[in-house]
């Protein structure tokens, strides 16, 4: 339907005469002196960087490891030290119930008065 | 191409000298487009910097030789596109900002009627630059590498990684609210001339 509308038409012409000319008015440029210089520079820069995290990085991840090393071995240290128990928690659990309740049903020893024997 | 297939090999695997040559064979071009994605004269050599910085950084993963013009252009989009989103100096779609004058002189440059001067020439710069205002940053990358530098569905297709098709609804688009943009500063300067 645009395209049977003259105004639209000229708009798009336009329009497209307006980016040639936006495309003249912003040729390719000579780039100053500096930039070669200046682009090493910040390629140096940003190695050194990534240099220095690259190396902060495997400092990290290599006492990671030895600190997961030493837990490792600590760990297997004291399960030596205090073995498990062979009961499980439910069993010493009920164990000692029995033992509570034994204790609390024990008969009283029934001493007769001095006067009654 | 600029630059021979076996010079990028080697500029990919860490021969420095010869990414100064490719660095060399393309700078003047990726200069260019830089200043007209982004119309800042003042900020292309940082941004064309940037752009080989990640040219440098990213060699490697390169697939093939072949592919590095689009792989160039595409760095080039990617670095105008955080520039652009940096400095959201949107012109928030208001013709408001541009002076009578300069929608004028911008009109006459596109009738083909002026003589170019550099007054004028910085007209359509900044017209041209408001007119993008009113689509997104991407948007804007994208036309201007279609309309101004003058690539094909096909190249745009390598570049962004994205169907032919695709595109076109989204170029279309966007051309289609800076033309509305573009017919509406017209209207208003031709009314307020004949106004007067």
């Amino acid at each position: 339907m645009d395209d049977q509308n003259p105004q639209v038409g000229s708009d798009e012409a336009r329009l497209d005469a307006l980016f040639m000319a936006y495309r003249e008015a912003c040729p390719d440029r000579e780039p100053g002196a500096d930039f070669m210089p200046q682009l090493w520079q910040k390629i140096e820069a940003r190695d050194r960087v990534s240099t220095v995290f690259g190396r902060l990085a495997r400092n990290l991840v290599t006492a990671a490891l030895a600190l997961s090393v030493l837990l490792g071995l600590a760990v297997s240290l004291s399960s030596h030290v205090a073995p498990l128990p062979s009961q499980s928690y439910v069993e010493v659990l009920a164990e000692d119930h029995a033992r509570q309740s034994l204790d609390y049903f024990e008969p009283a020893e029934i001493v007769p008065a001095a006067d009654q024997r | 191409m600029l630059v021979d297939y076996e010079l990028i090999q080697r500029a990919r695997a860490g021969d420095g000298a010869a990414f100064n040559q490719v660095v060399l064979a393309y700078r003047k071009r990726i200069l260019g487009t830089i200043a007209r994605l982004i119309s800042r004269p003042e900020d292309v050599e940082d941004v064309g910097q940037e752009v080989f910085l990640r040219l440098y950084f990213s060699l490697d993963q390169l697939r093939s030789a072949e592919v590095f013009e689009p792989w160039l252009y595409r760095l080039t989009a990617n670095a105008a596109y955080d520039y652009l989103r940096k400095r959201r100096r949107r012109m928030e779609s208001r013709m408001a900002d541009l002076s009578e004058q300069q929608v004028l002189a911008a009109d006459a440059l596109a009738g083909g009627k002026a003589d170019r001067d550099e007054g004028q020439r910085k007209s359509v710069r900044e017209t041209v630059d408001a007119l993008l205002g009113r689509v997104s940053e991407e948007d804007r990358v994208l036309l201007m590498l279609k309309e101004v530098e003058g690539l094909s569905l096909k190249e745009l297709g390598k570049i962004y990684h994205v169907k032919e098709n695709a595109l076109k609804v989204r170029l279309f688009r966007a051309r289609q609210r800076v033309l509305k943009a573009f017919a509406a500063s017209r209207k208003q300067s031709a009314g307020v001339t004949g106004s007067r």
